[in-house]
């Protein structure tokens, strides 16, 4: 029963889901601020590349991720240079830390001797819970049978949520991200609040680069995300800045991202480039109806300084 | 939580402070002090420097030279932080709220957890018991953008004596209210100041100032004009200092209008809905006839500006109709009004009136690009909007202007001729303008006001909002006044009564409701509500 | 920064003279090589054989220049496409799939029509039906942008993956059209000799008359015309060009279709220059990518795109030959990343002025203008 293809495709969905979700919290954090980073896919693949390596050395699961959310926060921090202190369009900023994460990665990727390119992978990546628990019929797979970073993920989003909404750290950073004038005016400093968040997003995206190679794919490639990057900047807007919906629409992409091998286990036969599609195909087809319904836009609104550079002294 | 101090003893004090920017100095040498227990008037024009001196209070701007003193002891103000630890709060006339918090948010936004109750529940009883201590009430639970200007406001005071501010600079308080609520307001100053607060007003207005302080400060260009006991002063010496000798002559008058002609714009019955879609105008009729003017009162956001869109063509009528100069401009857009006639000066100079980041050429080829000579067939002609630039600079003394610089460079004052120049200088037959002095200097809103009130000699109509009820009863022939969307009142000529404007601007019930109504034809006006 | 703000003045610049507009950029260029020198020196290269060799392969001499040339062709037309977006401050960055797209449309043309059909004729209608296929693919975009106000960033992105996904599925997952039955290896059929661009020398084809033309049109377009007064109206205050009664909607449609026809008739001239058939792998070379960091190097303008285009050309046709050196090709994407984040650091000194402020604050040392005063400043 415990491998039956729905059982073992929602296992896979939330595996799937993992690295999307710990980009999309990130970038949650970054925009809540009032900064806008589309790096994502850049430092998820730095995180990627510095994680594999830092695991292969070490044979760590937690070196890996600390290795590569470490490389994604510097690459988040060049963004907040850019955006936060020279003030420069986010858009063009955040783009450039896509290609400066590609470049980077495919170079550090193909570097050293040997290179990282035909490297196996370093890490043993184990379920946390006991097998009682795991061998249980159908919600052992689903909810028991993951690895660490799996339940860190859950954790993540209600301690987001928490730090959101509830403490006054949260207050002060959304203040930032609502009105940086209105908090300056009230003792928050603007840039100390938007580099901060904007590294916790690169930690995100480092983080979720670092698990997706050394947990789901297992080997370098250049340009290993495939656009998971961009999928994670595409919930963050349809999640409403929200981590809980940030969850659901990652549970939801990570499904469509192993459709092909559920379907595959049920033997219907629909081409591999069509499976590749989907993710992407819905995230166009969301993105273009959500901002198209003015009720659902209203209530989903974007934290309403966001890519707005600020400076006390030309308002 | 309000801090245990002795409000008796508090002194600031400024000696010769300076701060330039770019070069220029927006205040010289200022000295300025205050006590405890005083209302201080801290006045002066646009551009004296009134808000550069209290931005440095507050910390938001280091002085270049001078220094502070707070009883005595020399303080430098790093951030603002510092400066509200230290006993100064600042209510800005932009509040600096976030709109999507509530009142208890927005009060203890950036307060350590030793300056705050650990619960919202706590806060939210805090500031009501705040609140009603010094008559600010305010439900602390509602979010900022659900109350009123007013409301808005004294959440902005609360959240000062929240932080235990002794000193509270006021700037402008009462630009955005309406009269009834400005009383409120300075009863709530004068329990201030009566517990021992000092407190600043900052202000243009001559009779509130007059009214309420204890104390004057006069501010002109950048340097002290004078300080006087307000007791001991009169209005004219005060205006000898803001203005210098030319005080006395005040400005000029516009008289009385010539023929009146035909109908040159018509609203009728018209319905408009906001940006949140809540309906912003409400069954508004008004009528425009050649060679007078038309003023609209009114306290900010009572759907005056989406009234100005709906007839510029630029927001979509959902009832009534408008019609300039006899052609029906209800479903029309803004080339279809402008060609009926319409010549519109936007509240919002930089980003509607103007493009910003583009030259000053290019914005007075704005709204003529795609037409002879500008363009033939699509291709432009750069040496014909070169040459009505040039033209245009000189008839309507544009300055500042540097060739290929952005037009946002340029101060208020010529962005606003630079917008009247392109509206006037194209056909017209009536012409919209919306708060066309706000935020201008003397020299500069009497050139607006001329140019203005010389249309009226043109045998033109002209519509006028402004949120300056001064200014709206110097120049208009025909006072109308609008509040949640209606027009509560019109008044022509001799009727024009201040004090009966300012209570139907508050929403009172007029005192004359029947002459109103026999002013409309039509037949659910008057909507006078209660 | 507090800390850079308090020693340096930054005052917004109020025209930025020819000098800075061009210099800045080109100051960058440089830093980045810099950083890229540093880069490789620290990986235990040497950068000046690194950068000489390059030099050599790319731009020295005639067949380095046709080879460098025949690979800036596309980067151009792709550059255009960005740059035509960008005057509109609207952000398309589906280059990429809208080049595929043109491919596949381009392609079909050229295979569908008779093959004795007379060159001009053939090339005119893959270039056309290319550029409408690319048009109609953008739209995919621009509709939900104009009607629904939907984020063109993350769609035109999203329909990248699809388009790549759509042209693999035409030559690796389906017998389609497009695809040669005959070979083992899956690959595209081959371009009827009518449907290949002339050559002009060595690989260099008449693309890049195309491409050049298109660049000058464009600049005219922009420069000189009321349409382009519009976009530029539209780009800096969506909000004044409506005031104006300019269309902002059709705008819209209008400059993402532009955008998409010349980012197509770039995956026209590959298939019809270079490929000689739809090939998803040589044409799937991150082609519309670039031209985003030329569109911004080159600061939108159309003129400027040419050189920045041949640049960038150059910095990737002699990546391979570095091998030869020891060092990985793929420091080629580092350069194209690096020169990317030092021109978009650089527009900060573009748009602003930095002086140094003398430690004793006295406002007589400081020469000014009132001029230079912002609305409100005070």
């Amino acid at each position: 029963m415990n491998d039956t293809v729905l059982v073992l495709s929602i296992a896979s969905a939330i595996v799937a889901a993992t690295p999307i979700l710990f980009a999309a919290i990130g970038e949650i954090i970054t925009n809540r601020s009032g900064v806008m980073n589309l790096g994502v896919e850049g430092m998820m693949l730095v995180g990627a590349v510095v994680g594999f390596w830092a695991g292969n050395e070490t044979g760590s699961l937690t070196m890996a991720l600390l290795a590569g959310g470490l490389a994604g926060v510097l690459l988040a921090l060049v963004h907040a240079v850019l955006a936060v202190t020279l003030r420069v369009d986010q858009t063009v900023s955040g783009l450039s830390l896509v290609i400066v994460g590609g470049g980077l990665s495919s170079y550090i990727g193909t570097s050293g001797d040997p290179g990282l390119l035909s490297a196996p992978n370093g890490v043993e990546v184990d379920p946390l819970l006991p097998a009682a628990l795991r061998d249980l019929p159908a919600i052992g797979p689903i909810f028991f049978g993951h690895d660490v970073v799996v339940y860190l993920g859950v954790v993540v989003v209600i301690g987001s949520t928490f730090l959101l909404q509830r403490t006054s750290a949260g207050l002060s950073l959304r203040a930032v991200g609502e009105d940086p004038a209105a908090a300056d005016a009230a003792g928050i400093s603007v840039v100390q609040m938007r580099y901060l968040a904007t590294a916790i997003g690169g930690l995100g995206a480092g983080i979720g680069g670092a698990y997706l190679i050394v947990a789901i794919v297992g080997t370098w490639q250049n340009g290993l995300t495939a656009g998971i990057g961009w999928i994670a900047v595409a919930l963050v807007i349809l999640s409403g800045w929200r981590p809980w919906l940030a969850l659901v629409g990652a549970l939801a992409f990570g499904g469509l991202n192993g459709l092909g091998f559920t379907l595959q286990l049920a033997q219907i036969d629909v081409p591999s480039d069509f499976l590749k599609m989907m993710p992407f195909v819905a995230a166009y087809l969301v993105v273009s109806i959500v901002s198209g319904n003015p009720a659902r836009a209203r209530k989903l609104a974007a934290p309403a300084a966001l890519a707005q550079p600020y400076s006390r002294e030309n308002r | 939580m309000t801090a245990n101090v002795s409000p008796d003893t508090t002194h600031l004090e400024v000696r010769g402070l300076t701060k330039s920017f770019y070069g220029v100095r927006a205040i010289d040498s200022v000295d300025f002090d205050l006590r405890g227990g005083e209302i201080h008037g801290l006045l002066g024009e646009n551009g004296a420097g009134k808000s550069t001196l209290c931005s440095v209070l507050s910390g938001l701007y280091r002085p270049d030279n001078g220094s502070v003193l707070l009883d005595g002891e020399e303080v430098q103000f790093r951030s603002p932080q510092e400066s509200a630890n230290a006993g100064i709060g600042m209510v800005y006339q932009h509040f600096r709220l976030v709109d999507s918090f509530t009142v208890a948010q927005n009060i203890v936004l950036g307060l350590r957890r030793d300056q705050r109750p650990s619960s919202m529940r706590q806060v939210n009883q805090l500031v009501a018991e705040l609140g009603e201590e010094y008559g600010l009430p305010v439900d602390p639970t509602a979010a900022i953008w659900q109350l009123s200007v007013g409301e808005q406001q004294r959440v902005e005071i609360l959240k000062q004596l929240f932080r235990g501010a002794r000193v509270l600079i006021l700037d402008e308080p009462t630009a955005v209210l309406a009269p009834r609520e400005t009383d409120r307001l300075f009863e709530a100053v004068t329990t201030m100041v009566e517990r021992g607060h000092a407190v600043v007003l900052v202000s243009h207005k001559m009779a509130e100032t007059m009214a309420y302080t204890n104390r004057i400060s006069v501010l002109s260009r950048g340097r002290n004009a004078g300080s006087v006991t307000t007791a001991d002063t009169s209005p004219e010496e005060v205006a000898r200092m803001m203005f210098g000798d030319a005080a006395a002559a005040v400005r000029t008058s516009f008289g009385a209008s010539a023929t009146v002609g035909d109908l040159v714009l018509s609203v009728s019955d018209l319905q408009v809905m906001g940006d949140k879609g809540q309906v912003a105008v409400d069954h508004a009729s008004l009528d425009v006839r050649r060679g007078e003017v038309v003023g609209i009162a009114g306290v900010a956001g009572n759907g005056q500006r989406e009234l100005q869109e709906a007839i510029a063509g630029l927001r979509p009528i959902t009832g009534g109709t408008v019609t300039i100069d006899g052609t029906d401009c209800t479903s029309a857009g803004p080339k279809e009004t402008k060609h009926a006639g319409l010549a519109y000066v936007p509240e919002d100079r930089l980003g509607v009136g103007l493009s910003p980041g583009l030259p000053l050429g290019h914005n007075l080829a704005l709204r003529s690009f795609d037409r002879a000579p500008h363009s033939r067939r699509g291709v432009l002609s750069q040496s014909s909007i070169d040459a009505t630039t040039d033209h245009l600079v000189a008839e309507f003394d544009i300055r500042g202007n540097r060739t290929g610089m952005r037009v946002s460079l340029m101060s208020g004052g010529n962005l606003q001729k630079a917008i009247l120049a392109r509206e006037l200088s194209e056909d017209h037959e009536v012409l919209l303008a919306a708060a066309p002095t706000r935020g201008l200097d003397m020299a500069a809103a009497d050139a607006v006001r001329g140019h203005i009130v010389d249309e009226r000699q043109n045998d033109r109509g002209v519509l006028v909002f402004s949120e300056d009820l001064d200014e709206i009863i110097h120049m208009s022939d025909v006072v109308a006044v609008m509040f949640k969307g209606q027009i509560v009142g019109v008044f022509r000529g001799d009727e024009i009564d201040v004090d009966e404007i300012g209570l139907l601007m508050t929403g009172s019930d007029s005192m004359h409701g029947v002459e109103i109504a026999d002013l409309y034809p039509t037949e659910e006006e008057p909507e006078v509500s209660s | 920064m507090n800390g850079l703000t308090s020693r340096f003045r930054v005052s917004p610049r109020g025209f930025a003279s020819p000098l800075v507009r061009f210099g800045v950029p080109f100051l960058a260029l440089i830093v980045a090589l810099i950083i890229g020198g540093l880069i490789l020196a620290m990986a235990g290269n040497n950068p000046f054989e690194a950068y000489r060799t390059m030099f050599d392969t790319s731009l020295n001499g005639w067949s380095a220049m046709t080879r460098t040339l025949a690979l800036a062709t596309p980067l151009i037309l792709t550059g255009l496409a960005a740059a035509v977006a960008f005057q509109m401050r609207v952000y398309n960055i589906g280059g990429e799939g809208q080049l595929y797209i043109g491919a596949i449309a381009g392609s079909w043309a050229g295979l569908a029509l008779p093959p004795a059909t007379p060159a001009v004729i053939m090339l005119s209608a893959m270039l056309v039906c290319g550029a409408i296929g690319g048009a109609l693919w953008a739209l995919l975009a621009a509709i939900p942008k104009a009607y629904l106000n939907a984020d063109e960033i993350i769609t035109t992105l999203m329909l990248n993956f699809v388009a790549l996904s759509l042209m693999n599925y035409l030559i690796f997952g389906s017998q389609s059209f497009w695809r040669d039955p005959k070979r083992t290896v899956p690959g595209g059929k081959r371009l009827p000799d009518a449907a290949i661009m002339p050559s002009l020398s060595g690989r260099l084809h008449i693309g890049i008359i195309i491409a050049v033309v298109a660049a000058v049109l464009l600049w005219w377009l922009l420069r000189k015309t009321s349409w382009g007064f519009q976009i530029r109206t539209i780009g800096d205050s969506p909000s004044a060009a409506r005031y104006a009664g300019m269309s902002v909607r059709f705008k819209t449609l209008a400059v993402l279709a532009v955008s998409g026809g010349l980012a197509a008739i770039a995956g026209v001239s590959e298939v019809s220059g270079v490929t000689k058939g739809l090939e998803p792998r040589s044409l799937a070379t991150d082609i519309g990518f670039t031209g985003i960091i030329i569109a911004v190097v080159a600061r939108s303008n159309p003129l400027g795109v040419v050189p920045v285009s041949i640049f960038l050309a150059a910095i990737a046709t002699s990546g391979s030959t570095l091998q030869s050196i020891g060092i990985a090709v793929e420091v080629v994407f580092l350069l194209q990343g690096l020169i990317f984040l030092t021109v978009t650091a650089g527009e900060f000194f573009v748009m602003n002025r930095l002086e140094f402020v003398s430690p004793e604050p006295s406002g007589d040392s400081i020469p000014g203008d009132t001029t230079d005063l912002p609305a409100g400043a005070t």
